[in-house]
């Protein structure tokens, strides 16, 4: 697997605006810790984890740390501060807005979206119903995901995708481990190849995206909280195999985006965007290609050979960077034979 | 003269007393009945549409009036604009400034108190269990509201002037 030359660590701003966002679901003893945190520090914030009866963990790109009552980092756990019970169902409350039942769809599959398309993940004891999750109760876990908007994350591999004679971008799979920036690196492609990049020769491209996870537009009441591009249709919270096959038939696409292919139904929904003569750009998690090729579903797509370009993401310093570009020409190089045998 | 003042403004301070007391068993059944349809509202919002438990109750506040819309209105505001508070809290906040202008006994408040604490903790299911329950509790009390008031409402109005008379007739 070669390293990819124009893949570098993207500067992060130190931005700290999320506060706004992710104060207001934040448990009053905990709604004055975090802003006291040291600012460069937030700046690097990626989780906020609380966990009933344990100490209060915030995830920095380097780790965790456990921090105290003042918002100091402490090295001793039993000096941080014990998130409580009632911490971990207040903050539940305010990020369900005090209305469970109105969020049961997602509860199950274990995560909310608040606005500004920030992810909270959510643990408890599960309520089975015929073998399969019906809802989670006694909450005891929290981790408050920061989404993060960076503007240029995506230009490094921008140059590789675009077809220039098309005038459009080649199909594209963007895979890594999770945590490595994969929704991020999304994000800026889908706003440069909605907007357009005269400099590659690539025109403003309408692109339709399924944004399942309300994660890549952080869509509230429908409305794309994030910078998404000029030309781009969002369908938010739709499953993405539904979701793909109704742009495609209500919405005349070019490009079609989405997040996290992996099932059976994902990748005949693909399938048929594929025929269609729509570009797809998406992203999948797994570390390398061979492990990918081991997935049923994704071995399939391998097999149909219209995937034209493949980026993997890694993490170095920092989230979102290029570790390889595989195209047709090098993936036998890349040793990934499994893939398209 | 002043005897005759003095009589005066007995008999119409013990009929005001009694009509107090007669008012407010007449007023509870309505309340109730009020709470009632307001809860079955909630409830259609809550299971049927999904909405949000502030916007849900901003509406049933909309639809209903008096003094029950002031419930639904208050407690809608302390969970909309973001105070921290809990549905519990803030049904239970907008609950005290209710009771103490309302007609409805310690047993009524006990049952609207219950309900508060289950509010948008559960799934639709639940939440309707917790609203069918309390509607039943309140219907209950309703009975027994009517029953008190058909036979104490008619009473206080008499008993205050009556008895205002009496003291007269004895003061002279």
């Amino acid at each position: 697997m070669t390293a990819e030359p124009s893949g570098r660590v993207y500067q992060n701003r130190p931005e700290i605006g999320f506060i706004a966002d992710i104060n207001p679901v934040l448990p009053f003893n905990i709604r004055k810790i975090v802003p006291a945190v040291d600012s460069g520090m937030l700046g690097r914030l990626e989780e906020i984890r609380l966990r009933a009866l344990r100490p209060l963990a915030l995830g920095l790109d380097t780790g965790d740390v456990f921090i105290n009552e003042s918002g100091q980092v402490v090295e001793d756990p039993q000096k941080a501060y014990l998130v409580t019970r009632e911490d971990v169902e207040r903050c539940l409350g305010l990020v369900s807005g005090s209305s469970i039942y109105a969020l049961e769809e997602e509860i199950k599959n274990g995560f909310i979206t608040i606005p500004g398309g920030h992810r909270v993940g959510i643990t408890g004891k599960t309520v089975l119903e015929s073998g399969r999750v019906k809802t989670v109760k006694y909450f005891s876990g929290i981790n408050i995901r920061i989404s993060r908007e960076v503007i240029g994350s995506a230009r490094p591999l921008l140059p590789r995708i675009i077809d220039r004679e098309g005038g459009t971008i080649r199909h594209t799979m963007i895979f890594s481990p999770p945590r490595c920036g994969k929704t991020t690196v999304l994000r800026d492609a889908i706003r440069m190849i909605s907007d357009g990049l005269p400099e590659l020769g690539l025109p403003g491209q309408a692109v339709g995206l399924v944004d399942e996870r309300s994660e890549i537009a952080g869509c509230y009441c429908g409305i794309p909280q994030r910078n998404v591009g000029l030309r781009t249709d969002v369908l938010d919270g739709c499953p993405k195999a539904e979701g793909m096959t109704m742009l495609l038939r209500s919405m005349g696409p070019s490009v079609i985006a989405t997040d996290e292919i992996g099932g059976q139904d994902d990748v005949r929904a693909l399938e048929e965007v594929l025929n269609a003569g729509v570009k797809v750009i998406f992203t999948v998690h797994g570390s390398s290609l061979e492990e990918l090729a081991a997935r049923p579903a994704l071995n399939y797509l391998f097999r149909l050979g219209a995937v034209e370009c493949f980026v993997q993401l890694g993490r170095d310093k920092r989230a979102g960077v290029v570790k390889g570009i595989f195209d047709a020409k090098n993936i036998l190089k890349a040793g990934a034979i499994r893939c398209i045998n | 003269m002043y005897k005759l003042i003095g009589a005066v403004v007995l008999v119409a301070a013990g009929g005001a007393a009694g009509m107090l007391v007669a008012r407010d068993y007449a007023r509870r059944p309505v309340e109730i009945r009020s709470i009632i349809t307001a809860l079955q509202m909630l409830e259609t919002e809550i299971i049927y549409s999904a909405t949000p438990l502030g916007e849900a109750m901003d509406r049933v506040a909309s639809a209903t009036d008096g003094i029950v819309s002031g419930l639904f209105r208050e407690a809608s505001h302390s969970l909309l604009v973001g105070e921290g508070a809990t549905a519990g809290e803030a049904w239970e906040k907008a609950l005290v400034n209710f009771y103490r202008s309302s007609s409805l006994t310690v047993t009524d408040s006990a049952i609207l108190k219950n309900l508060g604490r289950a509010l948008g903790r559960s799934g639709r299911e639940d939440q309707e269990k917790h609203l069918k329950l309390a509607c039943e509790q309140l219907k209950r009390e309703l009975s027994r509201a009517e029953e008190a008031a058909a036979k104490n409402t008619r009473m206080w109005n008499y008993l205050g002037f009556c008895g205002a008379l009496a003291a007269v007739i004895i003061l002279y």
